[in-house]
């Protein structure tokens, strides 16, 4: 479904954010006069995870749009079920302003004071 | 044929754009990071004298960060180009969601058309009840021009079972019990029989 790769992207957006947050996240640390080796691993797993996550991702999209893409535009539509189902609404509409005009009939009669 | 050879050409040169703007974004943000680390490296040997080094340091790191987050933008640009190109161009994913969409709309216009064809049954149902009533009043006399709704099954029924019973004479009865059935169908339905035979 479209939607399954679209979403996919998205991750792919948030990663990329995640590599240059890490490799900003990495340098500051390097810049203290002590710095903590625990975290420097953890930011250098985390941008190298990110970093080959992004790049298999992106070529597995791209291997798949190379398949799949063809030169001609799509002329599918969604138009006759819409027109259709637009005639029905009109139709039901239509009943509930004769039943309305009806009612009002209706109650004319019984109280023609009013 | 000319434009048709174009056309996949155009395609596949995107696509191969695509490949190269991938491979040289995260070949640059690879190599500019680890210049970066190696130049955090504090050396004692420098052949200018140590502010000059520190300040050229300072400003080749300054660069190379630039280039990551260039680096970083190219790739979120060619993340959005990928959705687009997703969009227009995968048939598969494209044809579900028009199938999806159509199946919707169909089911809903299929439930209005039920709902509508219940409604007319039941106004049928009322109106056979209020004609009847309305007919064999006084001020109802038609004239055999149009025929009423309880007139026409008076006939239908009449026709129906003239081969079976042997007094097509005698509609008082079939009344009756039409009426009977029928009041306690409308009495079923909406609750106003004792209604209408107060108002006439």
């Amino acid at each position: 479904m479209a939607n399954d790769r679209l979403r996919q992207l998205e991750d792919v957006e948030k990663e990329i954010a995640l590599v240059l947050q890490s490799a900003g996240t990495i340098v500051l640390e390097l810049s203290k006069e002590k710095a903590n080796a625990n975290l420097l691993d953890r930011q250098l797993n985390q941008f190298q995870t990110s970093i080959n996550r992004v790049e298999n991702e992106l070529s597995a999209q791209i291997r798949y749009l190379t398949q799949v893409a063809t030169g001609q535009p799509h002329e599918g539509s969604t138009y006759s079920a819409r027109k259709d189902c637009q005639m029905a609404l009109n139709r039901a509409e239509y009943a509930r302003v004769k039943l309305g005009e009806l009612a009002r009939t209706c109650e004319m009669m019984l109280d023609p004071q009013t | 044929m000319a434009t048709q050879r174009v056309l996949p050409q155009s395609k596949e040169s995107l696509l191969q754009n695509y490949n190269k703007r991938l491979k040289d974004d995260i070949r640059s943000i690879l190599d500019n990071f680890t210049e970066i680390i190696k130049t955090a490296k504090v050396e004692d040997e420098t052949q200018v004298s140590r502010a000059t080094q520190a300040e050229q340091d300072h400003y080749e790191m300054h660069v190379r960060a630039a280039n990551i987050v260039r680096a970083g933008e190219s790739l979120m640009k060619l993340v959005s180009d990928l959705k687009q190109f997703l969009i227009l161009n995968d048939f598969p994913s494209v044809n579900d969601a028009i199938s999806h969409r159509n199946q919707q709309l169909r089911a809903l216009q299929e439930e209005c058309d039920k709902k509508l064809i219940s409604l007319r049954d039941e106004i049928a149902i009322d109106l056979y009840e209020l004609e009847e009533e309305y007919y064999s009043s006084s001020c109802g006399q038609w004239d055999g021009v149009e025929l009423p709704l309880c007139e026409a099954f008076h006939r239908q029924d009449s026709w129906g079972s003239s081969s079976t019973t042997s007094d097509p004479l005698h509609p008082n009865t079939e009344d009756s019990d039409r009426l009977g059935t029928q009041e306690s169908l409308q009495r079923h339905l909406n609750g106003h029989g004792t209604n209408t035979t107060e108002q006439s």
